[in-house]
């Protein structure tokens, strides 16, 4: 089945309607986000059913939606949840040095914890403490590069991606050998970040802005703690969902992964049902335990999630061509060299899920027929194009809000709590000042 | 719009007019302000009228035509002449563009930071004088003095001291960036000697302390948070009392909160400087007191940029500026005094 290029239009219209609509008409924007990922879903639809079947066009959408989008929302949900069950009071000033030491935690805390957890459960006390300055919106565009993005390259649990390799036979502990170049960018960019914040600082305090440190001494008080084992269950249905397909009793005799069948081809994996319900079981458990008050000091509303949700639905529906045009491309794209992986899967894993972008380019990796570098599922690839491969889907995911999940997270949050966020192109325009000459450089150092 | 235009005009119309008549009763077209023809004239004046920054251009003719018309030998002439070119300015400075609206007076700033003193304290307010100085301008004697003479309260050291206590830190890891040390009621010009000069750099303490500092200090730096507990303890000090502070950025903190309040920058040649830093600090090499003072200077002016984002000592950051060579401590005070009861603030 070969799909046409203009199949990919309801996408990129998508894409533009999410960078431009908020600039032009913002108040219609808020209201009818629903009805625009319809339309843009359905011109996606109808014509892919007119070329290749009704049948074929609800199997392609029940497939993205069951496998992909289900268990992406469930988890974005669950930590949610959970991460807005949690709340540090303080008086703690936001200063350059303090957010480097909470951009620094974050960042550590990514791989462990996942992007979307070490976002959710950080966030807020980022804004919380840089609520006395005026100027702080690069404060989040650098979360959004370290700890929704770049921080999440040493484990599986970091970023999805990832978590692909490990279940296509990539060992857990094998990603550590990232972290020379994670620990690169980290200081590079919080170089970077320190003289811009330190700017902006002083700005801040030249218009006579000042923090309420009136009383002596620092008092930092971290309410809802417990939620930490409920983080610790999603944490863990995470890692069961990439090692339970392996295992024989999720296997049928064909070894395929068990589950329940819903159309043709797609089904719904024992696996995932676990993951979900273990995800779900934690968001009930954290709301059920903690106290209420919480989630007003965090200002929690589900504003946030629902526009991540009814956003990513359409993203996830209208990206399906360019997928599988990228599928059908990989192994004739000619690219061999870590460098061009690095570049290729990162600039795709800008605009479209760095899952599968990751997994075509795994793919096309092993299937060249190298005769040195790690075993996988997927034949031999060179640890250098495997490093290119990772770094370039999880890096890049930072280049643009819709690059990866919790980047819009953040952003939704931050603008929920009075931050003038950059729109759409300003956000790019951040990636392409600071980013790219930080990945020019990884080029550079690690990938030549 | 076409009625507004009409009547620029006709306002235009007038001042040439009367820059004819000045120069008919002189008897003389020498130095005549509108020589071209009539219509261009006017023509240039309306569009003069129309664009802000031609405003000062309008205000020199119409300084000129002025000067002119008070050397009419008539006095009835000359009585008639300036009635009507009073009339003109009146209807000029009505203007939305008029130079004295809109060129050289800011509104945001004049509520605060002109010598419109009268309209400045309101019932409510307290005088508050700010002083900054470079080192070695007798700026601090000035500020005592001063407050000595309006019998109000004079704060240098002792707003740094306070903020210590509210801090609960130790003066010996604390260095005062705010000021040059200057203790109210100190006997002689000695009281210099034994104290840190002001900007020396802050002493090196170990982790543990770093740590300590980064919990007593809300996790900003050391010099940040003694600034902002400042910045506090001014404004609540300037809702109780009158005072002369010195330094300390006071100016821009007070402009910030919109606290009125009276700036002055004192400084003197460099001469002058070295030997008064030479004679009261008791440096012996002058070459070590220009050092000194040019340390200090670039010193203050790092800080002050930081806090506040103007440059120190530029004359448009203050009310008056002095150089304290040209009037000495006493003549600098009686200056200000002439200032400050010309403005009747009391």
């Amino acid at each position: 089945m070969t799909i046409p290029m203009w199949l990919c239009i309801p996408f990129a219209g998508l894409l533009f309607c999410i960078a431009v609509l908020p600039l032009v008409k913002g108040e219609w924007w808020e209201s009818h986000q629903p009805l625009v990922v319809a339309g843009w879903s359905i011109l996606f639809i109808i014509p892919f059913g007119v070329l290749f079947g009704a049948g074929t066009a609800l199997e392609t959408v029940l497939e993205c939606l069951v496998n992909d989008y289900l268990t992406f929302i469930v988890l974005l949900f669950g930590l949610f949840c959970v991460a807005g069950n949690i709340t540090m009071e303080g008086d703690l000033a936001g200063s350059p040095r303090v957010n480097i030491i909470l951009l620094t935690i974050g960042t550590l805390l990514s791989s462990w914890i996942g992007t979307t957890g070490a976002s959710m459960l950080m966030v807020r006390p980022v804004i919380k403490m840089n609520a006395w300055r005026r100027n702080r919106s690069h404060i989040l565009v650098f979360f959004i590069f370290l700890v929704s993005n770049i921080g999440g390259c040493l484990t599986p649990i970091g970023d999805p991606p990832l978590l692909m390799g490990f279940s296509r036979g990539v060992p857990f502990f094998w990603s550590l050998h990232l972290l020379p170049i994670m620990i690169f960018n980290m200081v590079v960019l919080l170089i970077i970040f320190y003289f811009i914040d330190r700017k902006r600082y002083c700005r801040d305090m030249a218009r006579g802005r000042k923090p309420d440190i009136s009383k002596p001494g620092t008092k930092i008080q971290i309410r809802g703690l417990h939620n930490l084992i409920f983080l610790a269950m999603i944490v863990a249905a995470v890692v069961l969902s990439g090692i339970l397909p392996d295992l024989p009793m999720f296997q049928d005799a064909e070894g395929h992964v068990r589950g329940i069948h819903i159309f043709k081809e797609v089904s719904l994996s024992f696996p995932a049902m676990i993951e979900i319900v273990i995800i779900l079981i934690a968001a009930f458990l954290s709301f059920r335990t903690t106290d209420p008050v919480i989630r007003k000091k965090n200002h929690f509303t589900w504003g946030a999630i629902q526009e991540v949700g009814t956003l990513f639905i359409g993203i996830f529906i209208t990206m399906q061509p360019a997928l599988a045009i990228l599928k059908g491309m990989g192994a004739d794209l000619g690219i061999t060299e870590p460098y061009q992986m690095f570049w290729t899967t990162g600039v795709l894993s800008s605009f479209l899920d760095n899952t599968p972008t990751y997994l075509v380019f795994l793919t096309t990796a092993g299937a060249i027929g190298f005769n040195d570098g790690l075993v996988t599922a997927l034949g031999m690839v060179p640890v250098k194009v495997l490093t290119a491969i990772s770094c370039g889907a999880v890096f890049m995911g930072a280049n643009t809000y819709i690059g990866n999940a919790p980047n819009f997270m953040v952003k939704a949050i931050a603008d929920e709590n009075g931050i003038h966020m950059p729109s759409f192109f300003r956000y790019i325009g951040w990636s392409l000042m600071v980013l790219v000459p930080v990945f020019l450089l990884d080029t550079l150092l690690f990938f030549r | 719009m076409a009625n507004e235009e009409k009547n620029l005009r006709e306002l235009a119309g007038r001042i040439y007019d009367l820059d004819e008549e000045v120069y008919r009763e002189l008897g003389s077209s020498l130095g005549r302000v509108f020589n071209g023809k009539k219509e261009d004239c006017i023509e240039e004046t309306v569009r003069m009228m129309h664009e802000r920054n031609q405003a000062h251009i309008l205000r020199n003719e119409l300084a000129l035509i002025s000067n002119m018309a008070r050397t009419i030998p008539s006095h009835a002439a000359r009585h008639q002449v300036m009635a009507k070119y009073d009339e003109i300015l009146k209807e000029v400075t009505e203007l939305p563009t008029s130079f004295i609206k809109g060129d050289i007076l800011d509104e945001k700033m004049a509520q605060l930071n002109t010598l419109n003193l009268q309209a400045r304290f309101g019932e409510q307010d307290h005088l508050i004088i700010c002083i900054g100085r470079t080192y070695g301008c007798g700026g601090s004697e000035i500020g005592f003095t001063l407050a000595d003479t309006l019998k109000i309260n004079y704060y240098d050291v002792e707003i740094f001291d306070e903020v210590l206590k509210r801090l609960e830190a130790e003066k010996a890891s604390v260095r005062d960036k705010g000021g040059y040390p200057y203790k109210k009621g100190a006997a002689d010009s000695r009281q210099y000697i034994n104290e840190i000069p002001a900007f020396a750099p802050t002493p090196k303490s170990t982790l543990k302390e770093k740590l300590r500092e980064f919990n007593r200090y809300h996790g900003l730096p050391k010099k940040d948070a003694v600034f902002f507990n400042q910045s506090d303890l001014l404004c609540d000090m300037a809702k109780r009392e009158d005072f002369v502070v010195m330094g300390r950025c006071a100016d821009a903190i007070l402009t910030n909160n919109r606290i009125p309040h009276i700036s002055i920058f004192i400084t003197a040649p460099l001469e002058q400087r070295i030997h008064r830093v030479m004679e009261v600090r008791g440096v012996e090499n002058e070459k070590k007191a220009q050092r000194l003072l040019a340390k200090l200077d670039k010193a203050h002016i790092k800080y002050y940029k930081y806090y506040t984002g103007r440059n120190w000592g530029k004359a448009r950051n203050y009310d008056l500026c002095i150089n304290s060579a040209s009037y000495g401590i006493q003549g600098s005070v009686d200056l200000i005094m002439r200032m400050i009861s010309s403005g009747d603030t009391q």
